[in-house]
C-alpha cells in the first residue's frame, strides 16, 4: 500500500520517520481537505441558522456522529462530541461518577493507566471520600486472575475505570473478559473504557465489549485535535449531567428556569469545534476505505520487522504497535535526540503514565508508537539511529 | 538539530563525572524533573564567609543535565554562594559553548535551580 503519498507531511519531509503516533497521528489529506471545505465553504453555526449555509453545517456535524458511531457500533444519540478523551473521561466523572458515587465507595482502575484516566479519579476521591484500587501489572499485562480480582471488587466497587491498549506498552487487555468478570462479581459497577490507543489500530463494537462508557480523540485516529468522543450507553447517560450548561445544549429557558435538550445535544452546550468533528468523520471514513484487514496486516508487517531489527541493540518491550526501549548508558531525552538528528520522531519521557514507569522501575522511558503509514524504511531508520546511540553513548567495557 | 550537541566535553562529563557524591552535613538541595525523568541533589560546604568550598552531586539524568551540572559544580568553587544564586541560564550556555534549544535549556539549567533552592 502506498500510504504515505495520501499524508502531505511527508510531500514536505519525505523522509520523515514519525514512530510518535501515540501523541498524536499526521492527518491525511482528506481530512485536511474536508476540514478547509468547511471553513472556506460553509463555516456557519449549527442547529440554528434557517438559511443554506448553516443548514448543511449542521447536517455534515450530524453526518459525522452518524459516521462515529457506525464506526465503533453504537447509535447516533450515544455519541458524545467532546475534545479528547481527557474531556470525555472528565464527563463521566463529573456527570456521571459524582452523582452517582457516595463516600466510601470504590472505583478500580489499572496499574497502567494514562494520567487522563487517573487523575480524574484521583480527584473525585479526594472530593467525595472515595477509595481508589489498582488492578496490578504482571509483567507487561493485567493480572485479571479470579484471586486478585476477588480481592478487589467487592459490592462497593462502583466504578471501574481502564485502558484498552497501553500508551506505554502496547498492552492490549482483554477488556471483554475482564468486564465480564468484574460485572460478575459486583453487576452494578459501571466500566468506562479509555480507548484512546485502540480505536486507530482495531475495529471496535462498544456493545460487544460490555463497557457503560467508551472514550476516544479525533487526533489519534488520523483526525484533528479538538474533537474526541464519548459514547455511552443510553441508560447511562440518562443518569449524566452535563457539564457545560449554557447555549445549545437547552431546549427553553424562562427566567424561572430550563428544560435541557434531549440526549446527546444536552452535553454539548456551547459551539461546539464543528470543522473539527467533519474532519473527524472524515478520518473514519478514511480508515474504512482503508480497510481493518490491510490496516493491521500493515501494523503487523512493521512491528514484526521491529521486533526482528533489534536483536541486542536495545531492551525492548510491549506489545503490538507500542514499544518501549530501554537503553543502558543513554538516558531516553538522549535517545531520543539522536534519534532527531536522522530524522526520528521518537517520545521520550513518562508518557503521561508516571505510576506505570515507577512499577517499572525506570523514571523515563523511549516509546515507539506505529501507526498504518509506518514501514520498514522507518524501522531501518530507527536501527539506524539506535546504532548512533550505542556508538556514542554505549561504553564498551 | 545536529550532533554538536554531544561533543566531546559533554559525554566526558556524563560518562566520567568529576563532581559525583556526596558530602555530610552541609546544606543540600534536590530536585527532580519528572518530565525527563532526571532527578538531582547538590551538596555545598561554605566556610564562614559563605565561600563555597567543595560542590558534589548525586543523581540521575540526561547528559545535557549531568555534564552541565558537572561543569557547574566546577565552576562555583571558591565563589560566593549568594554570588552563584545570581547566575543566570545564559551562562550556563556559554559554560557549554552552545546554544540550546527550549526543551534542552530545561535540562542543562536543572543544576543551577537546584543551587538557588539551597
Ligand atoms: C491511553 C490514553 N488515554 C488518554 C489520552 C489523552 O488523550 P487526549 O490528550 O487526546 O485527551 C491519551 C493520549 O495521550 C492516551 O494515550
Amino acid at each position: 500500500m502506498d500510504i504515505k503519498s495520501k499524508f502531505p507531511i511527508f510531500k514536505k519531509y519525505p523522509d520523515l520517520a514519525y514512530l510518535d503516533n501515540g501523541a498524536t497521528t499526521l492527518k491525511p489529506e482528506i481530512v485536511l481537505e474536508k476540514m478547509n471545505e468547511y471553513y472556506r465553504e460553509y463555516s456557519a453555526n449549527i442547529h440554528r441558522g434557517i438559511y443554506g449555509i448553516s443548514e448543511r453545517a449542521t447536517e455534515e456535524y450530524e453526518s459525522a456522529r452518524v459516521k462515529v458511531a457506525r464506526f465503533i457500533g453504537a447509535a447516533p444519540s450515544e455519541i458524545i462530541f467532546t475534545f479528547g478523551t481527557t474531556a470525555s473521561i472528565n464527563l463521566v466523572a463529573s456527570g456521571w461518577a459524582d452523582k452517582n458515587l457516595k463516600r466510601g465507595d470504590e472505583i478500580l482502575v489499572t496499574e497502567m493507566e494514562h494520567h487522563s484516566n487517573l487523575v480524574p479519579w484521583q480527584n473525585l476521591a479526594k472530593k467525595k471520600g472515595l477509595k481508589i484500587k489498582f488492578l496490578p501489572l504482571n509483567g507487561i499485562f493485567l493480572d485479571i486472575s479470579d484471586e486478585v480480582l476477588k480481592n478487589l471488587v467487592n459490592e462497593k466497587t462502583k466504578m471501574m475505570a481502564m485502558v484498552q491498549v497501553s500508551n506505554v506498552l502496547g498492552t492490549v487487555n482483554p477488556v471483554k473478559d475482564i468486564i465480564e468478570k468484574v460485572k460478575k462479581i459486583n453487576p452494578k459497577i459501571v466500566v468506562v473504557v479509555d480507548g484512546a490507543q485502540a480505536v486507530a489500530h482495531m475495529p471496535i463494537k462498544v456493545k460487544d465489549l460490555g463497557a457503560d462508557f467508551y472514550a476516544f480523540s479525533g487526533h489519534k485516529m488520523y483526525g484533528p485535535t479538538g474533537i474526541g468522543v464519548l459514547w455511552g450507553k443510553k441508560e447511562r447517560l440518562e443518569e449524566t449531567e452535563p457539564v457545560n450548561f449554557g447555549g445549545g445544549m437547552i431546549e427553553e429557558v424562562t427566567e424561572e428556569g430550563f428544560r435541557m435538550a434531549s440526549i446527546p445535544f444536552r452535553f454539548e452546550g456551547g459551539t461546539p469545534p464543528i470543522g473539527e468533528a467533519i474532519g473527524l468523520g472524515e478520518a473514519v471514513d478514511f480508515i474504512e476505505e482503508l480497510g481493518w484487514k490491510d490496516i493491521m496486516e500493515q501494523e503487523i508487517n512493521t512491528y514484526k520487522y521491529l521486533e526482528e531489527k533489534i536483536g541486542g541493540l536495545a531492551e525492548m518491550m510491549g506489545e503490538g504497535t507500542i514499544k518501549i526501549l530501554v537503553m543502558k548508558g543513554a538516558h531516553p531525552h538522549d535517545v531520543a535526540q539522536i534519534l532527531d538528528t536522522v530524522g526520528v520522531c521518537v517520545r521520550a519521557g513518562h508518557h503521561c503514565a508516571m505510576p506505570l514507569h515507577q512499577k517499572l522501575g525506570l523514571m523515563a522511558s523511549t516509546r515507539v508508537s506505529l501507526a498504518v503509514y509506518n514501514d520498514k524504511s522507518d524501522v531501518d531508520k530507527l536501527i539506524g539511529g539506535i546504532k548512533k546511540v550505542n556508538k556514542i553513548f554505549v561504553k564498551e567495557d | 538539530m545536529d550532533d554538536n550537541l554531544y561533543k566531546e566535553i559533554i559525554l566526558d562529563r556524563y560518562k566520567n563525572p568529576q563532581n559525583f557524591g556526596e558530602i555530610e552535613d552541609v546544606k543540600q538541595a534536590e530536585q527532580a524533573n519528572y518530565l525527563c525523568g532526571d532527578k538531582l541533589k547538590i551538596y555545598i560546604k561554605t566556610d564562614k564567609d559563605g565561600v563555597i568550598e567543595e560542590a558534589k552531586f548525586m543523581g540521575g539524568g540526561c547528559a545535557i543535565s549531568m555534564a552541565a551540572v558537572d561543569l557547574l559544580l566546577d565552576e562555583i568553587v571558591g565563589k560566593k554562594l549568594s554570588q552563584v544564586k545570581k547566575m543566570k541560564g545564559e551562562e550556563i550556555e556559554k559554560m557549554l559553548g552552545m546554544d540550546l534549544t527550549p526543551a534542552r535549556k530545561k535540562c542543562a539549567y536543572l543544576g543551577l535551580e537546584v543551587i538557588k533552592k539551597i
